[in-house]
């Protein structure tokens, strides 16, 4: 070693006293340009907690952390930023589903403690909050990750669907499928909201695979009507779907269908893996064989016990055969999915009704032979607003008149007809009578009316838009008054007057009417289809005062369907919805809890 | 029509031409003249200001994309050239050097070597680490890049992190006895 490398570090000592040649900062402010990709920012009120900015952070820098509350649509979790890994290329802002999340141009900020390098934005509050003017943003429009426009499957248009029940809706192409699929972020915020909480993102990317059989296999994990829900269901995932925010949310009820449709039932129980079910003895009741009673069968039987399912009708489906007109769900692909079922040794007995009466089997003796009963009876029963002229026979109740059409019994079609109720049976008693006044007179003479306004009819969306496409007239927002009847006892027509609102202040119902706007609308047959009641006479005797009832003479249960009466479970919508997918939840459910109640040991 | 742009096609054949603004075109050469028409726009038609050189890694159409922006001081206006070359799968595609024309194109040309894996032979230094030192790696800007599993491979995780999946978080906190996981097992346990 010389000794000039060894003097040469103290030579700096000579610049001690001259002028430094760097400039004194961060004395000075330096922003950054008007887009420079700094600091984030959140405005945690807008963003859902989808997780679509963990999923593409190349650098994982991003955690989701609880936040705020959980509830439909909004996971309560947001993100948390660690600066140490984040490489500031903002995918995250650029795939974000609510344009919430953005980067301000704050790029300086100091700190000794490295975990302060690490926050969530928008609940740890940050000087660059409020600077919204600058940094980055998602550009609109026309800058998404993904397409907002929903593919559209092709259905019959009005002219050709309007006399005919043949369904209307076409299934997805392969193509339109994956188009579909594509268009999801994964984010499975639809799962909870969805009460059989179906693994959609799971199926949707299975799609994507193009693996059809294991579409099927993820569907049956929640899910053993996938026909039918691919077809009616009322879709409350697609409510959520943080697509929706920006665009059309995904289309998730058609593409389970898609992966239904697919599967030929002849290999079902290869691909679900059910040829060899070993029974282990218990047995089972089911009385009623609609969504719920049919889900609660099938866990059943695959968790190894005898099953019996005890139905009142001549033909299993329960509502979804006897109140879903054919036009949105052919009777051949209830069947698909019901066979299924009764193919895995589910046993059942058609025209046999539960009660205390000539001809009926009772509650007793199901409990007596069984170690187990599960009722899921429905809502059969119409209910009647009770207004005057109500109580005349050519004012019908929608539920039977939908069984009617089913069964295929005679009942005179009119010329005019007047719907009173705008939920989405409604719109199928309204849409179905269309149907046969197009068959018999080559017109429609429809006109439904609801209390609700256009805008707050219970009825899905596009249920009253293609109502309105086949010739309905749908008039929401009167209140009926009274039916008019003839010296001969047949109706002349509804008189209604305008409804302005259905809740008081506190939020009670009580509908408020403008008595002088009134209209009267010509109809020899008025249908009330205003909710329905659920008959369960069949609890009637010994046990009744073992179990406790809750408000509507609900059956009060505990989380599993079990009922005071511990060998007793109920679901469907005699307990919650109604609708077909929560009775499937409820049927799940009930399942797991008759298993728990007879295998404690699992 | 900007200065330099009809010479360009010409005499050398481009295409696709982008007027992005005035006095701002983008236009697209073939490789084997790119060079001389690069040399065209400098000493003929004003281009005399090299602003950089950048690359675009277009995977799906197996090409790999030069760009180089020209400056015309005098005429303030800018060509980009686009250079489309062949895309190799392990890297290693070749175009003539410009450091003849622009001394500081080595430096470009050193980046672009080390970033996207672009090759320039004879330009000074080429091979040399320009910011990243003692990288054995593919090149990080080709887009088969693994960034994630490359931070995954290198770096150790900060303790204490945690996350949690959004689907899982909200039946926890809506519906803790979700029922599919038991009866899941439940099916493995009877059939086996």
């Amino acid at each position: 070693m010389n000794i000039k490398k060894l003097l040469t570090p103290f030579t700096a000592w000579g610049n001690v006293t001259k002028d430094p040649v760097t400039i004194k900062d961060p004395l000075n402010e330096r922003p950054g340009a008007d887009r420079y990709r700094g600091f984030h920012r959140n405005d945690v009120e807008a963003c859902v907690g989808c997780g679509s900015c963990e999923d593409i952070c190349e650098n994982e820098a991003i955690d989701l952390m609880p936040a705020k509350d959980t509830k439909d649509g909004d996971s309560g979790l947001r993100p948390m930023i660690d600066y140490g890994r984040c490489c500031w290329c903002a995918l995250c802002v650029d795939v974000c589903t609510t344009n919430s999340l953005t980067l301000s141009n704050e790029y300086t900020w100091i700190s000794t403690d490295p975990e302060d390098f690490r926050y969530i934005p928008g609940i740890d509050k940050k000087e660059w909050d409020n600077n919204n003017d600058k940094g980055w943003k998602k550009p609109e429009p026309n800058y998404e990750f993904y397409p907002l426009k929903r593919i559209q499957p092709s259905h019959l248009s009005p002219e050709d669907r309007s006399d005919s029940f043949i369904e209307m809706m076409h299934g997805y192409s392969k193509d339109q499928a994956m188009q579909e699929a594509d268009r999801c972020v994964e984010c499975g915020i639809c799962t909870a909201t969805c009460p059989a909480h179906m693994g959609i993102p799971e199926y949707i990317k299975a799609i994507r695979n193009d693996d059809l059989e294991e579409g099927l296999r993820i569907l049956y994990d929640t899910n053993p009507l996938p026909e039918i829900c691919g077809r009616i269901c009322t879709h409350k995932c697609e409510t959520v779907c943080t697509i929706g925010h920006k665009g059309d949310p995904l289309s998730i009820r058609w593409l389970k269908r898609y992966i239904a449709d697919q599967n030929p039932s002849e290999r079902y129980k290869k691909i679900l893996e059910t040829e060899n079910l070993v029974s282990k003895g218990k047995k089972v009741a089911i009385i009623g064989a609609g969504p719920s009673g049919l889900s609660a069968a099938h866990y059943l039987v695959q968790m190894g016990y005898e099953v019996k399912i005890f139905e009142k009708l001549a033909a299993a489906g329960g509502m979804m055969r006897y109140g879903i007109p054919s036009y949105r769900l052919p009777y051949d692909q209830i069947d698909k999915d019901i066979d299924y079922i009764l193919s895995l040794g589910v046993d059942i007995q058609y025209n046999i009704n539960v009660g205390n009466g000539e001809g009926e089997i009772s509650l007793e003796t199901l409990g007596n032979d069984y170690d187990a009963v599960f009722s899921g009876t429905g809502l059969h029963l119409g209910r009647s607003t009770g207004i005057p002229g109500s109580d005349n026979k050519h004012v019908y109740a929608s539920p039977d008149l939908l069984r009617w059409i089913v069964e295929g019994k005679e009942f005179e079609v009119p010329e005019n007809v007047v719907v009173i109720g705008g939920g989405n049976v409604a719109m199928d008693i309204t849409r179905s009578m269309a149907r046969l006044q197009m068959k018999k007179y080559g017109k429609v003479g429809v006109i439904t009316t609801a209390l609700e306004g256009e805008d707050k009819m219970p009825a899905d969306r596009e249920e009253i838009d293609e109502g309105r496409e086949e010739g309905c007239i749908i008039n929401p927002g009167w209140a009926p008054k009274s039916v008019e009847i003839d010296s001969n006892g047949v109706p002349t027509g509804l008189n209604v007057v305008k409804c302005h609102s259905l809740f008081d202040s506190e939020g009670r119902f009580n509908p408020q009417t403008d008595e002088d706007n009134k209209e009267f609308w010509p109809g020899t047959m008025i249908i009330e289809s205003i909710g329905q009641g659920m008959d369960i006479s069949y609890l009637d005797g010994k046990y009744k005062d073992q179990l406790e009832f809750g408000p509507r003479g609900r059956v009060q249960t505990d989380e599993y369907y079990q009922t005071g009466l511990p060998w007793l479970f109920m679901g469907g919508d005699i307990i919650k919805g109604p609708d077909v997918i929560t009775g499937i939840a409820t049927g799940h459910k009930a399942a797991v809890g008759i298993d728990r109640m007879l295998n404690p040991e699992f | 029509m900007q200065k330099g742009i009809n010479n360009l096609i010409e005499k050398f054949g481009a295409s696709d031409l982008v007027e992005r603004r005035s006095g701002l075109s983008f236009i697209t050469v073939d490789q084997t003249k790119a060079v001389a028409a690069i040399t065209h726009l400098k000493d003929i038609d004003g281009y005399t200001v090299l602003s950089f050189i950048t690359a675009a890694d277009w995977i799906e159409d197996g090409k790999m994309q030069l760009t180089y922006m020209l400056n015309n001081p005098a005429e303030v206006a800018e060509i980009a050239i686009r250079v489309m070359l062949e895309r190799k799968k392990e890297a290693g595609e070749s175009m003539e050097t410009i450091h003849h024309l622009w001394p500081n194109a080595k430096k470009w040309q050193q980046e672009l070597k080390e970033m996207y894996g672009v090759d320039f032979p004879t330009s000074p230094g080429v091979n040399d680490s320009f910011i990243l030192e003692g990288w054995d790696d593919m090149p990080p800007n080709r887009r088969d890049f693994d960034t994630k599993q490359y931070a995954e491979d290198t770096f150790f995780p900060r303790g204490g992190r945690v996350t949690h999946d959004p689907a899982t978080y909200m039946r926890e906190q809506l519906d803790p006895k979700d029922p599919q996981y038991y009866t899941k097992k439940k099916k493995k346990d009877i059939n086996s």
